[in-house]
């Protein structure tokens, strides 16, 4: 079950979309000076997750290390399952090389942990889109309130980010004294399965 | 008047040691669905068979198949005072006494099926709020009202005059029957319309439901006044003409005809091509995902109608005094199946979403139908013995005295 | 006691009169119900004589005056503590202005998983040994929208299963009830803010509004809810949530004791995969409007002519 944070923080909250708003400011105008947004989307702020992350700020570590991008199989702290991509993006796609306390956009700007949807967007744009309209996404505030989203690593693990199945809730139940039947239904088959004889077409070509 | 009231009760409580047995043993029925109707009142509906996916049963079917024997009553009235058959003028009442009956035992199955019958209040105009004309159920509760009225006002005034020796004043009551030929086929249509408007529900949704409803009406109606007719002629020795049976075995040859083309036009219509629409007359004929609970009851029931229409159709055989019972008692069984749990019960089956969940009535339900159809039955009786006991002349304002003869 | 005379509706004067009469006798009833509990023994069903007779008497919501509806709202709330033992607010919270409810479910992203039908039980106070659950999630076979090929039942080890796509039904408010219409007393209807409601003191439980809906989202109380004292949830609304009684309708009326005061319904708080969007209609801005004029849409039954506010979506 994913955790959530119940507390909407406002303050953080309204500090990162001054942040944010200030950082835009800077780049408006120029299309090569990363994402800025969509003029039309209501405002939104965007529930903080630096603090879900365990092992922020990495700098802690990294300033001590040497940069090394070749591409390899990392070790611990890092051996994380990695599903996402199928083999067309790894760490470094993601994380700044240069500042592991920033992630990266595709451009290759800087983005903080906290507005990880622009790295996500680089390459899911149309996702991306959906979520800054509502259509995608969890909300934390309510319908009528300020609103208030969730991050897209709140609901997928960014290095495993399809949604994993679990056990459903219970069924319902039949109203008390009675009980639920013994139902025989026989599946309808598809046309392409109805057959017995392979269903491609005969070669017209041959003998004719 | 308060004269004639109590003239009534005191014929009504006397009569032969079979009467009385009869008497007896109806109240021991109506006696034990009551001790069964408390119980579901204390512990809920949920003592019944029934189910937010079947959520109405056995007490709503009957209601309908009751419907249309209250309906019936109009096939005396009409050949009585529009056709002025003389001989069928002289059973009119035991017809509106049926009436009377049919409409009570219906009423009587709404409120058993009601989750909050104290709450019936709620349904009377201006201190409650009834939802008139929008509403089928408030209009269901206006034409049953208002036939149960009729049906019980113009007896009343007939017999009054009678047992004061005067003659009914046929002007003043004329306009009345009248209102009550067309209203007979409103009750019947209305309930129709109750089933069919529901447009969720495409085992009702047709537009053929309110004619299926009619014909059947008028099949199983007469059925059940031919017997009772004859029931009355030799348990009481009251004069009903042949001539009447033979108007009613036409007329129910006629309804029986029209009622099992309907099911054929049913039939074809729903299974040439067959859709998700058919999935709830599949269920009725064929099971559905192997659940088949009314199958055989309804396949019976097709044979009993068929039957039932062969042996009216032929001459012989619907002269025959004998074989016209069979046919009637055929055609009240099948039609009551067809009616009852064949109408009502495959509408939810499956339901709107697409479960199939079946429903068979508990013992509650069944002891309960019994004491209300019990109770129709004594109301019958005892309007019965009055009426003939008024018609003979054995009850009369002057003092009681021998019966005329016919 | 001061008459009420804001609701006179141009009705007759004898008709007014007339209702005026069983306005006070209930009023009457209801205040000694109130002020006097300490004469009453406890009669049928645990319930005392008074309160009984108060209740009796109760008037359809839309005809009691504000002291009344207070009155019935203590009476709900003393009910509860002597049932359950449990303090609970009852509140009548108006619609909101400018606010027509209506919800989306994309079904590309629900998975299944019955969590908002059992957030919604809790939230809900539903009877935990009855049947009633607001929602039914289906699970349809991939490529066939044929509700009669639905499994409401199914229980496997992992959802979602290959091949099903999962669709969650509840009551649709629909902008046209046929429901609304079936009901011979006028215990449902809708609310100016969308939502159909049931005055549950005032259903007589005859189920015609049962056959009326198409979407199986009406539900009865074939016995009396038990709920565990602990899991009660003590806000609760008038149309919504409070503790109903046995023999009468009840359904989804989109959390009202939640939505009118601004707060997400049970469902969509509960979805871990935000599959659920609810909001305001009328607010352009809003993202179901947003949903409404971009994804593809369609409405279970649209064919019907209910005109449901409840959408799904695919994307």
């Amino acid at each position: 079950m994913i955790a959530c944070p119940r507390e909407a923080r406002v303050l953080l909250a309204l500090l990162i979309a001054v942040a944010s708003a200030s950082a835009q400011e800077a780049t408006e105008g120029s299309i090569t000076e990363g994402f800025s947004g969509y003029a039309a989307a209501p405002e939104f702020s965007v529930v903080p997750r630096k603090d879900e992350l365990v092992f922020y700020p990495c700098s802690q570590c990294h300033e001590f290390l040497e940069p090394d991008p070749t591409v390899r199989e990392l070790m611990a702290p890092h051996e994380i399952e990695f599903d996402h991509g199928a083999g067309r993006i790894w760490c470094l796609s993601c994380h700044m090389l240069e500042n592991r306390d920033q992630l990266k956009s595709a451009l290759g700007e800087a983005v903080d942990f906290d507005a990880a949807h622009q790295v996500c967007g680089s390459c899911h744009g149309n996702r991306h889109k959906d979520w800054y309209f509502g259509a995608h996404g969890k909300r934390q505030s309510s319908w009528n309130e300020p609103r208030v989203i969730y991050n897209c690593t709140h609901c997928h693990d960014a290095h495993s980010p399809a949604i994993k199945p679990r056990k459903p809730m219970p069924a319902p139940k039949a109203r008390a004294g009675l009980s639920l039947p013994e139902w025989h239904r026989h599946e309808k088959k598809p046309v392409w399965e109805r057959d017995e004889k392979p269903q491609k077409p005969e070669d017209s070509d041959e003998e004719k | 008047m308060i004269r004639f009231i109590f003239a009534g009760m005191r014929e009504a409580a006397r009569g032969s040691v079979r009467y009385r047995t009869w008497i007896l043993g109806l109240l021991l029925v109506i006696g034990y669905g009551l001790i069964r109707y408390i119980g579901q009142v204390r512990n809920g509906l949920v003592v019944t068979g029934m189910s937010d996916q079947v959520s109405w049963g056995f007490y709503i079917a009957n209601f309908a198949f009751l419907v249309g024997i209250a309906a019936a009553a109009v096939l005396l009235v009409i050949p009585a005072y529009a056709f002025h058959r003389k001989d069928v003028k002289e059973v009119v009442l035991l017809g509106e006494a049926m009436a009377v009956a049919a409409v009570t035992m219906a009423m009587m199955f709404v409120m058993a099926d009601l989750g909050r019958p104290d709450r019936i209040w709620h349904m009377i105009p201006v201190i409650g709020r009834f939802n008139f004309p929008t509403s089928l159920l408030a209009w269901d509760v206006v034409v049953l009202s208002g036939y149960l009225a009729l049906n019980l006002c113009i007896p009343f005034y007939i017999l009054y005059q009678r047992w004061h020796g005067r003659e009914p004043n046929l002007k003043l009551y004329f306009p009345f029957v009248v209102l009550a030929m067309f209203w007979a086929i409103s009750i019947h249509t209305v309930t129709a319309f109750l089933f069919s408007a529901n447009s969720g529900r495409a085992f009702w949704h047709t537009s053929l439901l309110a004619p299926r409803f009619i014909a059947s009406a008028f099949a199983s109606g007469p059925a059940l006044i031919i017997i009772s007719l004859q029931i009355l002629r030799k348990v009481t020795g009251y004069p009903i003409k042949q001539s009447v049976i033979d108007m009613l075995a036409i007329i129910m040859m006629i309804s029986m005809q029209i009622t099992v083309f309907f099911i054929i036009a049913e039939l074809f219509t729903d299974f040439y091509n067959e859709g998700t629409h058919a999935a709830s007359i599949h269920y009725l004929f064929f099971g559905l995902q192997g659940l088949h609970g009314l199958r055989n009851w309804i396949w019976a029931s097709v044979v009993m109608n068929v039957i039932a229409m062969i042996i009216l159709t032929i001459n012989p055989l619907r002269k025959n005094g004998r074989m016209l019972n069979v046919a009637a008692v055929l055609a009240i069984l099948g039609i009551w199946i067809e009616k009852g749990m064949g109408l009502v019960i495959p509408g939810y089956i499956p339901t709107p979403l697409g479960e199939v969940f079946e429903y068979s009535p508990s013992s509650t339900e069944l002891a309960v139908t019994l004491g209300i159809w019990a109770f129709g039955l004594l109301v019958f009786t005892l309007l019965a013995k009055i009426a003939i006991a008024i018609d003979t002349g054995r009850v009369k304002a002057s003092g009681d005295g021998v019966p005329k003869t016919a | 006691m001061k008459k009420n005379d804001s609701g006179a509706n141009g009705a007759s004067g004898h008709d007014t009169a007339r209702r005026n009469f069983f306005r006070k006798l209930g009023r009457a009833a209801m205040a000694v119900g109130v002020t006097a509990p300490s004469m009453a023994a406890p009669a049928w069903a645990g319930a005392t004589f008074l309160e009984a007779f108060g209740d009796f008497f109760q008037q359809h919501y839309k005809k009691m005056s504000r002291e009344e509806i207070e009155q019935v709202l203590e009476r709900i709330e003393r009910k509860a503590r002597e049932r359950h033992g449990v303090d609970i607010n009852c509140e009548n919270t108006p619609p909101k202005k400018n606010a027509v409810f209506g919800y989306a479910l994309n079904i590309s992203k629900c998975q299944g998983y019955r969590d908002c039908v059992h957030a919604c039980v809790e939230e809900n106070n539903l009877g935990r040994d009855s049947q009633v659950e607001y929602i039914r999630v289906l699970e349809m076979d991939q490529g066939s929208t044929n509700l009669e090929e639905s499994d409401h039942y199914y229980d496997p080890e992992t959802v979602p299963t290959d091949g099903k796509y999962y669709m969650p039904v509840q009551c649709m408010q629909c902008d046209n009830p046929p429901c609304v219409k079936a009901c011979p007393v006028e215990a449902t209807w809708m609310e100016p803010d969308g939502i159909v409601v049931v005055d549950y003191d005032w259903c007589i439980g005859c189920r015609y509004c049962m056959s009326a809906c198409p979407y199986s989202a009406r539900h009865f109380n074939w016995t009396e809810p038990e709920i565990p004292a602990e899991k009660i949830n003590p806000d609760t609304h008038y149309l919504g949530n409070r503790p109903r009684p046995k023999g009468v309708v009840e359904k989804c009326h989109f959390c009202i004791q939640r939505t009118r005061k601004d707060k997400q319904p049970a469902c969509m708080e509960a979805c871990p995969t935000g599959a659920r969007i609810f909001g305001n209609l009328l607010d352009p801005d809003s993202e179901i409007r947003y949903i409404l004029a971009n994804k593809n849409v369609f409405r279970l039954k649209e064919e019907l002519g209910t005109e449901p506010k409840f959408w799904y979506f695919t994307d």
